[in-house]
């Protein structure tokens, strides 16, 4: 489906979620996302950003409304729903040591149905998808061979097999090294700028790489939204200061900001 | 490289046919291999002349190639089963045996045996209680254990033990010595209690069935092995799926269960020869198990047959052949799985 530009891909109102136990995991959270942007969903720990990422896959019913292409989320099918959000979880935990090519193939699951085995056609657009994020070269090799680094990307080329338009990362640096993160990110941001997906979003506790790689940012804490919109506005060092609980210094630098701690606690 | 996988590949589908057809040269009745050649393609192939003796003819087609036959299906079921749990769990670790399927269509086979022997078809209550078995490790599994590869294999020592107990219960009640002698001896495993070309057919039914589904299944069961919410943001249900699969393995184990007794370490070993051979995708594992699985059990059976002048009962030898292997597949196995 054609999306105008001015029409927001992903619109949440008002969304709230109190799990099982009473204790309230997100609270009138209300944005609107629209075409080519990278957005952070940005809060501590225990924020409510996984919970807000499982709403949005469907995996929990919050109240409020969610729609997607201006369609309801909970009238969208599974399948059709994989087909529009790709989702990269933060972390996989192979049992089974497939092989790489094997494993982004998988992502081609909700084009198929139970009984039908994906093409060659389709294995080389897997293989091309690998080339796109620059790890061809670990087709052949198996998913308990690779790096953390090199297995969030395979992750995120599954996701792009699956031919979603909208990518969703559950904190995808989460365990890499500054090199990877910057690395992913910058990836992430490419797919979004060469128009390869309609937009990005990822789930972030880090506001010094929000503040580098997103256009949007939505800071969360405790359930609650305390700010959205551009990095500028968003990342002041009051707001920092609220929902981290540290002094921030706020730097200019060229077009970004750069978040540094003012003080370093001591034991 | 490739030619290498390729010449495996080609070796362990061939080795179902080439052990069927060779196995029925074995056996305590010394026969020719030329004339058991005969007798066989005489009733295969249409309008082939040859004429071999009447006594080795009957041998091999009312004994010999029932009992083989009959041994191929329980592996194919067993070990059919044994993959597409393992990956549908996403647990190299499980097979029907030990989710305490086996024991359960044990227990429903035995109480049939024992209290109403020729009223029901033991393969009935064979079946309910396999599902039943089903049902309790997924409800203590996912209940408590959030359906962990440590809390599915406790559920399944749970419900082994349950139906252990229920099962020696069964026994203790049995009102008839000869039925006990008769379960007891059922219960090591025996290929020969099922070699009736009608047993085969019932079995045949539905083994075959299944075990198609399961091939055509193949790479969803990739998907399934990712786990749940992954294959849910790939667009699968998969409780439906899980479910439906492991309908189709119980049907399976109970078959074979309530023919050939309980016969354990199959549904675990041959799927993991499998993936040291071709890798861990489904798309190759669940079709080679297959073949392996039927190859594995009549060669077996050959064993339980010729070794001694005694038919051991073949679950027996299952076990014994299949702990020392399979310590040797976990020491071999750690890349492929950890």
């Amino acid at each position: 489906m054609e999306v105008k530009k001015e029409d927001p891909i992903i619109k949440i109102k008002d969304v709230s979620y109190v799990y099982d136990n009473k204790v309230v995991a997100l609270k009138g959270i209300t944005f609107a996302i629209s075409k080519g942007e990278v957005v952070s969903i940005l809060g501590p720990n225990g924020a409510g950003k996984t919970t807000l990422l499982k709403c949005l896959l469907k995996i929990l019913k919050p109240k409020g409304a969610i729609y997607i292409n201006g369609k309801e989320l909970w009238k969208i099918s599974n399948r059709e729903l994989a087909k529009t959000i790709g989702y990269v979880p933060q972390r996989y935990y192979s049992v089974f040591a497939y092989r790489v090519l094997d494993f982004v193939l998988m992502g081609r699951a909700p084009h198929h149905t139970m009984f039908s085995l994906p093409s060659t056609s389709e294995y080389d657009k897997a293989l091309k998808i690998l080339e796109v994020l620059g790890i061809k070269d670990l087709a052949n090799r198996t998913i308990a061979e690779v790096s953390g680094g090199q297995l969030q990307l395979i992750l995120i080329a599954r996701a792009l097999v699956q031919e979603a338009r909208i990518l969703l990362l559950d904190e995808p640096t989460a365990h890499l090294d500054i090199a990877n993160e910057l690395k992913v990110l910058g990836i992430v941001r490419s797919l979004v700028k060469k128009k390869i997906v309609d937009t990005a979003i990822m789930a972030l506790h880090d506001p010094i790489m929000a503040a580098l790689f997103s256009d949007k940012i939505i800071l969360i804490n405790n359930g609650v939204m305390v700010a959205q919109g551009t990095p500028r506005q968003v990342l002041t060092p009051e707001n920092l200061y609220k929902v981290y609980g540290v002094e921030f210094d706020v730097v200019e630098r060229d077009d970004k900001i750069l978040i540094i701690p003012k003080t370093i606690p001591e034991a | 490289m490739l030619s290498k996988t390729l010449l495996i590949k080609a070796l362990i589908v061939f080795s179902l046919p080439l052990s069927i057809i060779s196995s029925s040269f074995l056996g305590r009745y010394p026969t020719n291999p030329v004339q058991v050649l005969e007798s066989i393609f005489s009733v295969l192939i249409p309008g082939f002349t040859g004429s071999p003796p009447e006594a080795l003819h009957r041998i091999i087609w009312l004994y010999r190639l029932p009992r083989i036959i009959a041994a191929s299906l329980v592996g194919i079921a067993l070990a059919t089963s044994g993959a597409t749990l393992q990956a549908m769990l996403r647990n190299p670790l499980v097979s029907p045996h030990i989710l305490g399927v086996t024991s359960g269509a044990a227990f429903g086979a035995a109480i049939t045996l024992a209290f109403l022997p020729g009223y029901i078809p033991i393969e009935l209550t064979a079946m309910t209680f396999a599902l039943i078995a089903f049902l309790l490790v997924f409800a203590i599994a996912w209940g408590w254990g959030k359906g962990s590869i440590v809390s599915l294999i406790l559920s399944g020592v749970i419900v082994n033990a349950l139906f252990s107990a229920a099962l020696s219960l069964a026994k203790f009640l049995t009102p008839d010595p000869h039925r006990l002698a008769s379960i007891t001896f059922w219960l090591m495993g025996d290929i020969g209690q099922a070699a009736r070309w009608d047993d085969i057919y019932r079995m045949a039914l539905i083994i075959i069935p299944c075990s198609i589904i399961i091939v055509l299944l193949r790479w969803r069961l990739n998907i399934l092995s990712l786990g749940d919410e992954e294959a849910r943001a790939l667009g699968v249900n998969p409780v439906i799926e899980r479910s439906f699969c492991a309908i189709l393995c119980a049907l399976m184990t109970a078959t074979a269960v309530s023919y050939a007794g309980t016969i354990g370490w199959v549904g675990l070993l041959v799927p993991h020869i499998i993936r040291l051979a071709v890798g861990t995708d489904n798309r190759y594992v669940i079709p080679f198990t297959v073949f392996l699985g039927g190859t594995y059990m009549v060669l077996a059976d050959d064993l339980a047959r010729c070794l001694t002048s005694e038919v051991i009962p073949i679950g027996i030898l299952t076990t014994l052949m299949g702990a020392p292997l399979f310590i040797y597949l976990l020491r071999k196995a750690g890349k492929v799985w950890r």
